[in-house]
């Protein structure tokens, strides 16, 4: 069954495989966020409600140029650190403000990441999300986002950072949806209520 | 205060409450928009806004630890909360509280997992009357776990001591100003018992101690339930319904209503 945890509240007393989120004290298993677990997994885990972007390496993110120096650019991923792409990994030159997207290549032990194949998106709109509901917004295999590409008729990247960049289309319905499901990530049968939200 | 006021005669305090009852208390999270995480407190007259935001970046450079987070604590009380004008600025009880509420609050947040960084945590004191740095760090300890940072457990506090003559829980300003009055503020972990702030004013038998300190951990635990439920009664594990679905819903009420109305009639 789904319940809600708090951090510190103990979730196992008996030993299991541990998933994210949780830890061990004194052999019970306790969760460390305020997030959903269900007991009848096989792993203990517990999927957050709320949280910072951590970057993890492969991450897809949405990032914004704040800085720039003679050797290159500063990024600003919604992650504590900022982030740094050289100019000679661009083809044209940035300017502040510019929206990118780019792969999260490595991330040092001080959390600071390495971003990869930085390309400049074009005009479009970027709409902050919770990033740790942001994974509801791309569903499994990528359903939710095509439900929203397709019922919005928006051109639509998602960056795990909590980032989701959308242009063409219907914007205000496409704002109107992401936050019904920013809303309601942690309820069930998401999918099903979102298609009915788009049906016209 | 009077001095003939003796709580072994009367067996209730001077505002009707039980030796071990604390004054009522309700928590309230998300309040703040712009915060990564918020909760307003009110424990009897006390009233309290807590917001929390980060991990970012350091500031000033030179105080950032690059094995673990910095939780930098801001505690202020509003002119207007005390019943004499209070300036503003911070002054040496405010730095106290600040620091002590912070180290209290590193030891729940994982902090090794945000190197090179800080928390922000300020609370507000829009109203005191006594125990506003309990009630302060049981609001932070909230608007940390609301704005979802690692934690090893929730920090609840209470104050205990001991006033006209009697152990008791949750002090007010009256029984503070008792003058054999003992006030000792008193917070912990509640899955360990592992006590994160303790201070004391006064003096106490070592018997009284024992006493105090069991009376202290019963009532942080009472605390802990309410946390919990503030935390939890945000979300509602329900289905999620679309304007569709909810349109549907409501025309198949109305049909059932009409066709009830209708068997009336009949």
């Amino acid at each position: 069954m789904k319940k809600v945890v708090i951090p510190g509240e103990i979730l196992f007393e008996e030993r299991k495989r541990l998933g994210s989120n949780v830890f061990v004290s004194d052999g019970k298993i306790y969760s460390k966020v305020l997030g959903i677990t269900d007991n009848e997994n096989e792993t203990a885990t517990v999927v957050p409600l709320q949280g910072p972007y951590v970057p993890r390496r492969d991450d897809s993110v949405v990032g914004v140029i704040t800085r720039e120096n003679f050797a290159g650019y500063g990024v600003n991923i919604n992650s504590f650190n900022e982030c740094f792409i050289p100019k000679s990994a661009m083809r044209t030159p940035l300017s502040l403000g510019d929206v990118i997207i780019a792969k999260v290549s490595n991330v040092s032990e001080l959390k600071e990441a390495d971003l990869t194949f930085p390309k400049r998106m074009g005009d479009g709109e970027v709409i902050s999300v919770n990033p740790v509901r942001s994974p509801r917004l791309i569903g499994k295999n990528g359903s939710m986002l095509d439900i929203l590409s397709q019922g919005t008729d928006c051109e639509v990247f998602i960056g795990k950072n909590g980032r989701l960049w959308a242009r063409n289309g219907d914007l205000e319905l496409l704002k109107k949806t992401v936050k019904f499901i920013e809303e309601n990530s942690y309820k069930s049968n998401l999918t099903n209520a979102v298609e009915s939200l788009l049906r016209k | 205060m009077d001095r003939k006021i003796d709580y072994k005669k009367t067996k209730k305090r001077l505002d009707g409450r039980k030796m071990d009852e604390t004054r009522p208390l309700s928590i309230k999270t998300g309040v703040i928009e712009n915060a990564d995480g918020s909760a307003y407190l009110e424990w009897g007259q006390n009233k309290i806004y807590a917001a929390v935001y980060g991990p970012r970046e350091v500031l000033p450079k030179h105080s950032a630890d690059p094995l673990r987070s910095v939780i930098k604590v801001e505690y202020r009380m509003t002119s207007f909360s005390v019943p004499q004008r209070k300036r503003p600025g911070p002054n040496r009880r405010d730095q106290e509280i600040s620091k002590v509420l912070g180290e209290a609050l590193s030891r729940a947040v994982f902090v090794e997992q945000f190197p090179n960084t800080e928390i922000g945590v300020y609370v507000e004191v829009v109203d005191a009357n006594a125990g506003s740095r309990v009630a302060c760090l049981t609001a932070a300890s909230v608007a940390l776990a609301d704005a979802g940072m690692p934690m090893r457990d929730m920090v609840a506090a209470t104050g205990v001591g001991k006033a006209y003559g009697e152990l008791v829980i949750d002090l007010n300003k009256d029984e503070e100003d008792a003058p054999d009055a003992v006030d000792i503020p008193i917070a912990i972990l509640p899955n360990s018992e592992e006590i994160v702030l303790l201070q004391m004013d006064g003096l106490l038998t070592r018997k009284e101690w024992d006493a105090i300190a069991k009376l202290g951990i019963k009532g942080c635990k009472q605390v802990y339930e309410i946390q919990k439920k503030a935390l939890v009664e945000k979300f509602e594990l329900s289905e999620a319904k679309g304007k569709s679905q909810v349109a549907k819903e409501k025309t198949v009420k109305k049909k059932t209503v009409k066709k009830t109305v209708k068997k009336v009639k009949k």
